[in-house]
């Protein structure tokens, strides 16, 4: 497992950590995004891509999610993509699909993982910033609101980092440590990966299906996409 | 412009607004990113700068997209505080705030966010690269556009703004946008059940089995991602005995 490209995955997290829950939320810590970018790090985007859409597919469902069940889509979609293509670089390309698979089941632990780690560490920046007082003058109000704003969003992303830091070599071990050693492993992975893009079809159905006017607008992509594809 | 901000002025509110959600907490929730932003006007607009952003200690909170549209206004009775007064800021904020935070929460993470990530599902099932750049760019485009029209909108109407959002074409606006994300769900689901159907009856079956499965669990209140990972040793266990 080639060390510095850990580093630069864990660096990445921080970034989009930031941009996550910092930063303007523009959709770059979105597995399917940042699957992209942990593929032409490490030089194999086909499999990272693929561990990054499956991710995005259970994790629609806690698109519209605010507070303390959202998963941590950052440290999961970079420990699950990251964790796939380092094991490919150690097993080469034995049996992609339970690679791919064990890479979604770790992105998917690393979720919940990081979502602990996130909320813990965060309940202590929020003390923190629940003890800011604004300063009489005017230039050190300046001074400590921006110290709060980039203190606070340099925390965010040093927590994911390490989160990275310390789970992709143990996920991307792991994975390398199971290929191969366990019978119907391989089968059983392929399964779970067929079966995952139906949590997204009843979250789907779940989401439009509530109201009859938004039904008809899914019912209709429903019927394209059958007739079409 | 009418009024004593520039467009440069404005434009270094939007920026540290990008930032609005880094020190969110659970007493005063955005106060301090709004105090962070007001803090790059506050200068033109009182001489003294302190008691302006003291007045915005208070709790605030709503939508970070919207809440360019928000400190627009803001500015704008803050510009006209001395006909107005403090309170009247205050209850703009409470007023804006919210009515803004429902709309936003409906078109940003209710119609635009799930759009853009099944669009960019879409695009990465069927290995389309550009499709999915040109989704991240065009969300991204989207998004700065609304924040910084925002500001711009939000500081030309000041109170108007509140008048202008609770207007049943805004609604109308909203109803559709959830439409065009619901059709790309269908289109989602579509492409998934066609490239099973390719895979054959087996896949098909799977897909729905498990379906009916996560529809049961989702109804005992377990996230589909947990009903995801408890499948995983399932899967193995089940292919151990087959084998």
């Amino acid at each position: 497992m080639n060390m510095s490209e850990v580093v630069s995955l864990a660096l990445i997290a921080g970034l989009l950590a930031v941009d996550d829950r910092a930063g303007w939320q523009g959709l770059f810590a979105e597995p399917v995004f940042s699957s992209l970018l942990v593929g032409m790090v490490t030089g194999a985007v086909g499999p990272a891509l693929h561990v990054g859409v499956v991710l995005q597919l259970v994790w629609l469902s806690i698109g519209q999610a605010r507070g303390t069940r959202r998963p941590n889509v950052v440290v999961g979609g970079l420990v699950g993509a990251g964790s796939a293509c380092l094991a490919l670089q150690r097993t080469g390309d034995p049996s992609d699909a339970f690679i791919v698979a064990t890479a979604v089941f770790w992105g998917l632990l690393a979720g919940e993982a990081g979502a602990l780690i996130a909320r813990a560490a965060s309940g202590w920046r929020e003390r923190r910033l629940g003890e800011f007082r604004l300063p009489a003058t005017a230039e050190a109000a300046s001074r400590d609101l921006t110290l709060a704003v980039f203190g606070s969003a340099l925390f965010v992303g040093a927590v994911d980092a390490l989160s990275v830091l310390v789970m992709l070599p143990v996920a991307t071990l792991a994975t390398v440590a199971f290929t191969g050693r366990v019978a119907g492993a391989a089968a059983g992975a392929a399964w779970w990966l067929t079966s995952l893009p139906a949590i997204a079809l009843l979250i789907m159905a779940q989401a439009f299906y509530q109201t009859r006017s938004v039904a008809r607008f899914a019912t209709l992509g429903l019927l394209i996409a059958l007739v079409a594809l | 412009m009418s009024g004593q901000l520039t467009r440069r002025d404005l434009a270094r509110v939007f920026t540290r607004l990008l930032f609005l959600q880094a020190t969110v907490h659970r007493r005063g929730m955005q106060n301090i990113g709004l105090m962070h932003a007001l803090d790059a006007a506050a200068p033109r607009l009182s001489r003294n700068g302190t008691s302006l952003l003291s007045r915005h200690a208070e709790y605030f909170n709503t939508n970070p997209h919207m809440a360019p549209l928000v400190v627009g206004g803001v500015l704008r009775i803050e510009e006209e505080a001395e006909s107005a007064g403090p309170a009247s800021v205050s209850r703009f904020k409470q007023a804006a705030a919210s009515a803004l935070a429902a709309a936003g929460d409906v078109f940003f993470m209710g119609a635009l966010k799930p759009l853009a990530l099944t669009l960019a599902c879409l695009s990465a099932i069927y290995s389309f690269f550009p499709g999915l750049v040109g989704i991240l760019v065009l969300y991204n485009a989207a998004v700065f556009y609304c924040r910084y029209r925002g500001i711009t909108l939000g500081y030309a109407r000041g109170w108007g703004l509140v008048e202008a959002f609770s207007r049943p074409s805004v609604q109308r606006l909203l109803g559709i946008a959830r439409g065009v994300a619901a059709f790309a769900g269908g289109l989602l689901a579509g492409a998934i059940l066609s490239r099973a159907r390719t895979d054959g009856i087996t896949t098909v079956a799977i897909l729905l089995g498990v379906t009916g499965l996560a529809w049961l669990a989702s109804r005992r209140g377990i996230t589909a991602p947990r009903v995801a990972v408890i499948l995983f040793p399932v899967s193995w266990i089940v292919a151990m005995v087959l084998k």
